[in-house]
């Protein structure tokens, strides 16, 4: 089960985070994404030590924990995606197709007009979108 | 085979070296001995590793042992053959023979016997005992040596070498070397693709019902033993790598129930490096291991190989990722296991990794290395610390533990241990669990400052209690809802959240404990959360056997002793790693400790780290939840310079974050220090709270010198009205940046309401320029405050490549200096001279409002402003209309403009104040004016017409008009008017009749741009003139009125006479010397035009004018008394150069008597003028000449020149100094001009007589 979705700025500024836990404990997840910037950070900064050539967007598993694990891709733009999952096994070209809706999402979010660049993303569709990717990831649904 | 492994496990122990077999043939072995132990270990040895490639061991540890030692000799073959890593892996065949016969028939056939065995890897050592000097000795020992090569040396390979006692040759010991390394390596590399063959034929039968691990793993660590005896520790590991693989593949195949072990006593602390920690026969299962023991044995293993290749690195990495995946193991047999024994085994097994390793590493290797160390390290501690938070939340303190975002995402989401049946309360704990009841009761939870009401983070995946009590035996989950009891203990931190658990379904939040129900437990009743962790205290007091862990978990203090030194263990660790926030995350643990423990330094300066990283990166929502922390610290700190920025960070954070009265808190904080008794004003930076920009829209634009009004929009993010005491802002000129800023102020106390205020602030004149909004200053109390930030919105400190691109919007143009207003004289052509007339102004802004201007008028000499009369004023735009219209219907009229324009204005003190609604367009002003100008108007002569001189018209009117908001605008201009009479007189003697009778003609030259009608005209003559006929001197009375168009002339005849007899009767009486000219007339012209009727008159009405003309008239020459003549020249042609004489005749007219003027004798005074550069006179130009006074006396004058150029020139002219020119006829006396001819051509000037 995907427990949170997070999108970060190229500063590491949060963008948009949205918990699926269904409880008020959002500011944990805001922890756990806070902290994976640091496995972001050091994949980007060590490409000799990352796994995944980073001319990937996908970063692959930042975080494995015993109890939930978080997934990082990287876009062009610096903009990170995150996903915290409390599935302990899932399949990576699950979590890529994932990862590519999400960022579409995001790119159709961000070309609205009204959104300013670097702001918070407000859109309520996008978190309708959002969500429904999140309601329709389930390990296998996507090839 | 399996029965071997306790021998295995024990050869192992003993045999550390390989041996080397010495097969003593000639009892030489006490006399060499110590020559060949010296050689050990051996400082280089060349070996083969397992895939053929060389590799250079250094210190190769080796041993000799004697054939005949027991080691080797009470060995059974079949062991021999299974533990071959422990046979001798060379062997040494000393013998010694100084007889060739013995060596031939004794010696040699023993040897060959003694070699013979294919499997040994050997070599003869010869031992000459021959002393050198004994020559006999040397030589039979020679020939035996010899003897031996020759036997055993083969093509291929010298097995023998030769040593000589008395006198070691150094060769020797390094053929002795070579040798014995390369047996070692051929014996190495045929065991170990013994072991290999072996290998591959046991994993061929994996799968069969007979194949059995064990088995496998002697062979299989028999081969990584052999390597490690022989320094090959990289293909040592790799073998137990293998061999673990092996292990998981086998362990794994769905099949036999094993047992996994981790039951007995000590299981709980990890064996991570103790590889001897059981002996492997003791965790035999079946045909295998159990896996709780056998993979630590593994792991050990590796570990002790990593620590000898210097790797601890790896060490640490592989410790890590093998204290995950064991811990999922161990997750897995949880319900076989004691209570918590994985947390438990975690915690020791993190530690002991930790100080193994920590205390190995050097730190000399790659940076990223050292990085990556630390890192793990970190996550070593940070592990640890979970768990151990766990065990400690499982016995009851958690109600102490910091509900932070830190712990509730590391506990929250890890489930519960899942016992098979969860402890219950042991016997006799009544007062346990009453000490647990009054731990939970008294832990009031922290309430989080400034009233902050927050749910609190949850530390537990579900609710302890519910999870204990559906894991009893005895409870089914029918009847938890018997449980429920509604007496809560509020905010005692259980609240319990199923989120991850799928088992649960319904949410529990609350805690159900209390303390009056019974303390004897009855199995049907449903533990106490008191209950339950007593009972997982006593449980876990079986589980742990390490007394530092017991004693950690024993009391509250020992509980935050551990507790911080883990944290601070992870946090260092990070610190020092890629992972600063994690480090810093951890920090605001420590914090938090600290501030329980009334450490408030040291958690304020850890809050500043955690705040300082989460507004750096705009995570607003984490921020929230540490800010008040860092703000009571500042508090009790009383560091009232951090608390109210503190306070100010809180109320700039989003909205949303905190509830209105939580913000409303904040800022009466603020207000209270503002106010309260600081003794050094505050500077604080509010960028992010209070921001401010330019009103949208264009510019304020304000012409140069122009003070203004700035409206400037500041948003306010207090949640309440805020009255600032001080507010000002600096203005930068974005232009020229060397004038640096100017501050504009309002010092008026402002109330910001919430969100959007504008403020108006006074601009002071400003250079030309742009200005943009620089920084906004003001105070509030004591607290100084300034906001750099241009405009709303964004995290704040955010740099963004996006909004700082956007320029910085001028809100202030100060245009350059232009004239925003002109004066100027609306008519051009003159106006009438001493006549009342309308001066036109026109005065016209320049995209510039005149509202409340003031035009000053000064008028120079000779110019007055009759004030008796308003002044008008119009439109231009208007007056233009009225002018085309004037044309049309020529009539003059004004039309009827907009009624409530004021059209009358009056002077003041030479002041006029412009009317409102004159300050936009361009108006007209005409104000009555009258020139003065004495002198009356002379007529001229029409053969040498003299005009009036244009300055004598000329007047100026000095202007200023003061304008603009404060009239801080002056505008400064004189004008010149011109003015004149209507016309000018010319006359003229039109002809002089024989009676003596003159027609004088008078010429009327119109001056003005419009119409003259002549009504009348007389002249009044001067002495000496009379009219003819004595009329009234008027012309024919039908001539009138004259109309004279603009500029045209008209000319009136006067007949008049000389009055003899005028002259002698009015000598005695004043005399009118000048004849005057009268005429009366009017004027028709338009004041747009130029001249007009005088004001006081009604326009277009026919009101007559009078204008004077004084007239000379000169009476004939009537009593001539001298006569000059010119005499002719002599010669036709003058010529330059040529001597000439000029003669005048001078003949006397009257007699000397009979002219009143003359006073001379009888001689004439007379000067001859002449221009020097024309004529060059010899002798004197003046003199007396002899002239009688009789009448009819004549004489000549002669004067000889000479002319200098040539040409038509002016001749000498002959004056009469004495005489009246009215005495002196033929006046000019002689040609104007004569005719100079060149110098004839001549080589000389010399002319001939």
């Amino acid at each position: 089960m995907i427990a949170c979705v997070a999108v970060v700025g190229h500063q590491n500024n949060p963008l948009y985070l949205q918990s699926f836990t269904g409880a008020d404990d959002a500011l944990k997840l805001h922890h756990i994404v806070h902290c994976s910037l640091d496995v972001i950070d050091e994949r980007v900064n060590n490409p000799k030590r990352s796994v995944i050539t980073l001319n990937e967007s996908y970063l692959g598993l930042l975080y494995p924990t015993e109890s939930y694990k978080v997934y990082g891709y990287l876009s062009n733009t610096k903009v990170k995606f995150l996903v915290v999952t409390t599935d302990l096994d899932v399949k990576d070209t699950d979590i890529r197709s994932f990862f590519r809706r999400f960022h579409a999402a995001y790119v159709d979010a961000v070309s609205n007009p009204f959104h300013v660049p670097g702001k918070k993303i407000i859109s309520r569709i996008f978190a309708v979108r959002v969500s429904g990717i999140v309601k329709a990831f389930a390990p296998g649904t996507y090839g | 085979m399996a029965n071997y492994l306790a021998q295995f496990q024990a050869i192992k122990n003993t045999s550390d070296r390989l041996v080397v077999a010495v097969e003593d043939v000639s009892d030489l072995w006490p006399s060499v001995k110590e020559g060949l132990e010296k050689r050990l270990p051996l400082k280089k040895a060349s070996l083969n590793n397992k895939t053929r490639n060389p590799v250079y061991v250094e210190n190769l540890q080796a041993e000799f042992i004697l054939t005949t030692d027991s080691r080797l000799r009470s060995r059974f073959p079949q062991e021999q053959y299974l533990f071959w890593f422990r046979e001798p892996y060379a062997t040494i065949v000393l013998v010694s023979c100084e007889d060739l016969d013995e060596f031939k028939t004794i010696l040699k056939p023993r040897l060959k016997l003694i070699v013979q065995n294919e499997e040994r890897e050997w070599f003869i050592v010869f031992v000459s005992k021959a002393h050198p000097n004994n020559d006999q000795a040397t030589k039979n020992a020679k020939k035996v040596y010899a003897r031996l090569e020759v036997d055993f040396n083969t093509r291929k390979r010298e097995r023998c070498c030769k040593l000589d006692l008395n006198g070691v040759d150094a060769s020797f010991w390094e053929d002795f070397d070579f040798k014995i390394v390369e047996s070692i390596r051929n014996t190495l590399d045929r065991r170990a693709q013994f072991y290999e063959e072996e290998i591959r034929k046991m994993s061929e039968q994996r799968l069969m019902p007979v194949w059995n691990f064990c088995n496998f793993f002697i062979l299989k660590e028999s081969l990584a033993f052999m390597f490690e005896m022989a320094h090959l520790h990289e293909d040592s590991l790799r073998e137990y790598d293998e061999l673990e693989l092996c292990y998981i593949e086998t362990v794994s195949t769905p099949g036999k129930q094993r047992d996994f072990g981790g039951l007995e006593h000590g299981d709980d602390q990890a064996a991570l490096l103790k590889p001897g920690f059981k002996p492997l026969s003791q965790i035999v299962q079946d045909d295998s291991f159990r896996e709780f023991e056998f993979r630590q044995y593994l792991f050990a293993r590796q570990v002790k190989l990593l620590f000898r290749l210097g790797r601890p690195l790896e060490v640490v990495m592989r410790g890590y990722s093998f204290i995950i995946s064991f811990s999922k193991t161990l997750a897995l047999h949880e319900n076989t296991l004691p209570f918590c024994l994985r947390e438990v085994w975690v915690i020791s097994a993190c530690l002991a990794i930790i100080s193994s390793t920590s205390s190995t590493y050097d730190g000399l290797a790659a940076p990223d290395n050292e990085k990556e160390f630390y890192r793990l390290h970190g996550d070593l501690y940070s592990l640890c610390r979970i768990k151990f938070m766990r065990l400690a939340y499982l016995i009851g303190y958690g109600v102490e533990i910091e509900k932070s975002p830190v712990n509730s995402a590391s506990l929250s989401m890890l489930p519960w241990p899942k016992p098979s049946i969860w402890p219950a309360v042991p016997e006799d704990a009544s007062a346990k669990v009453l000490a647990k009841e009054k731990l939970i009761l008294q832990a009031n939870p922290r309430m989080k400052h400034f009233n902050i009401q927050r749910k609190q983070l949850p530390l537990e995946p579900s609710s302890l209690l519910r999870e204990a009590n559906r894991r009893r035996a005895s409870l089914s989950v029918g009847n938890l809802s018997e449980l429920i009891d509604y007496r809560q203990i509020d905010g005692s931190g259980i609240d319990g959240h199923q989120k991850f658990s799928p088992s649960t379904t319904n949410s529990m939040s609350r805690t159900y404990s209390g303390p009056n129900l019974e303390s004897s437990l009855s199995l049907d009743r449903p533990m106490r959360i008191s209950e339950v962790h007593v009972a997982a205290e006593h449980a876990l007091e079986n589980t742990v056997t390490d007394p530092d862990l017991l004693k950690s978990l024993s009391s509250l203090e020992e509980f935050e002793q551990k507790y911080m030194e883990l944290t601070k263990g992870a946090a260092d660790n990070y610190h020092h790693s890629w992972w600063k926030r994690h480090g810093v995350a951890l920090d605001g643990e420590i914090a938090a400790l600290c501030f329980k423990h009334g450490n408030y330094d040291l958690a304020a300066k850890s809050y500043e780290k955690v705040c300082a990283l989460y507004a750096g990166e705009g995570w607003q929502d984490l921020l929230a939840e540490v800010l008040p922390n860092l703000a009571e610290c500042q508090k009790i700190l009383n560091d009232q310079a951090g608390y109210l920025s503190s306070c100010v960070r809180l109320l700039s954070l989003e909205d949303g974050l905190f509830l209105a009265k939580e913000r409303q808190a904040f800022q009466l904080e603020v207000v209270r220090l503002a106010h309260s008794e600081m003794k050094h004003p505050v500077p604080l930076d509010v960028s992010s709270l209070i921001t401010f920009s330019g009103n949208p829209g264009p510019p304020l634009q304000l012409c140069d010198g122009d003070p203004g009004t700035l409206p400037v929009t500041v948003w306010s993010g207090f949640p309440d009205d805020i009255t600032l005491e001080s507010l000002s802002l600096t203005l930068t000129n974005t232009l020229n940046t060397d004038e640096g800023v100017k501050t504009i102020k309002s010092s008026d106390a402002h109330i910001l309401k919430p969100g959007r205020n504008v403020i108006k602030l006074d601009v002071p004149p400003q250079k030309p320029g742009s200005y943009v909004l620089g920084v906004l200053t003001g105070q509030i109390g004591n607290l100084r405050f300034r906001s750099h930030n241009f405009s709303k919105g964004g995290p704040q400190d955010n740099d963004d490549f996006m909004s700082y691109e956007k320029p910085t919007r001028p809100v202030l143009k100060v245009l350059k200096p232009r004239t925003l207003v002109d004066i100027s004289a609306a008519v051009s052509s003159a106006l009438l001279m001493n006549e009342l007339q309308w001066l036109g102004l026109i005065v016209k802004p320049i995209d510039y409002s005149l509202k409340g201007s003031l035009l000053s008028i000064d008028t120079g000499p000779g110019l007055m402003i009759d004030e008796s009369h308003t002044i008008d004023i119009n439109e231009y735009a208007k007056t233009m209309e009225d002018k085309v219209h004037a044309h049309d219907s020529n009539t003059i009229t004004e039309n009827n403009t907009h009624p409530l324009e004021p059209k009358q204005l009056y002077i003041e003190n030479g002041k006029i104040a412009l009317p409102d609604w004159a300050s936009d367009t361009s108006t007209t002003l005409w104000f009555p004016v009258h020139a003065i100008d004495d002198r009356m108007a002379r007529a001229a002569s029409a053969d040498s017409p003299h005009r009036q001189n244009m300055v004598d018209g000329m007047r100026t009117i000095a202007l200023k008009l003061e304008f603009g908001a404060f009239r801080n605008q002056i505008f400064e201009r004189t004008i010149a008017v011109h003015f004149t009479d209507p016309f000018y007189v010319t006359t003229r003697v039109a002809n002089k009749c024989n009676d003596g009778t003159l027609l004088l003609q008078a010429t009327i030259h119109s001056q003005v741009k419009a119409t003259l009608c002549l009504y009348d005209a007389w002249l009044d003559l001067q002495a000496g003139f009379v009219h003819v006929r004595k009329e009234n001197g008027r012309p024919v009375s039908s001539f009138f009125p004259l109309v004279i168009s603009p500029s045209s002339t008209a000319g009136i005849l006067f007949s008049i006479c000389i009055d003899n007899m005028a002259i002698a009767a009015d000598q005695n009486e004043v005399v009118q010397a000048e004849s005057i000219l009268n005429v009366m007339y009017g004027i028709s012209g338009d004041r747009s035009n130029g001249a007009h009727s005088p004001t006081s008159l009604k326009l277009g009405s026919s009101d007559k004018l009078f204008f004077k003309v004084a007239i000379a008239l000169q009476r004939p020459i009537l009593d001539p008394c001298i006569a000059v003549g010119f005499v002719p020249f002599s010669s036709n042609c003058l010529r330059v150069g040529q001597l000439i004489n000029m003669k005048w005749r001078v003949e006397r007219l009257k007699d000397l008597e009979a002219s009143p003027s003359s006073s001379c004798k009888d001689e004439v005074l007379y000067e001859v003028d002449a221009n020097p550069e024309i004529w060059m006179i010899a002798g004197r130009t003046m003199g007396h000449a002899l002239l009688s006074n009789a009448r009819g006396s004549r004489t000549e004058i002669t004067v000889t020149c000479m002319p200098l150029v040539s040409g038509h020139v002016r001749p000498p002219q002959l004056g009469l100094p004495a005489m009246d020119d009215a005495n002196i006829s033929c006046n000019p006396p002689g040609p104007h001009l004569v005719c100079v001819l060149p110098p004839t051509l001549s080589s000389s000037y010399c002319i001939p007589a």
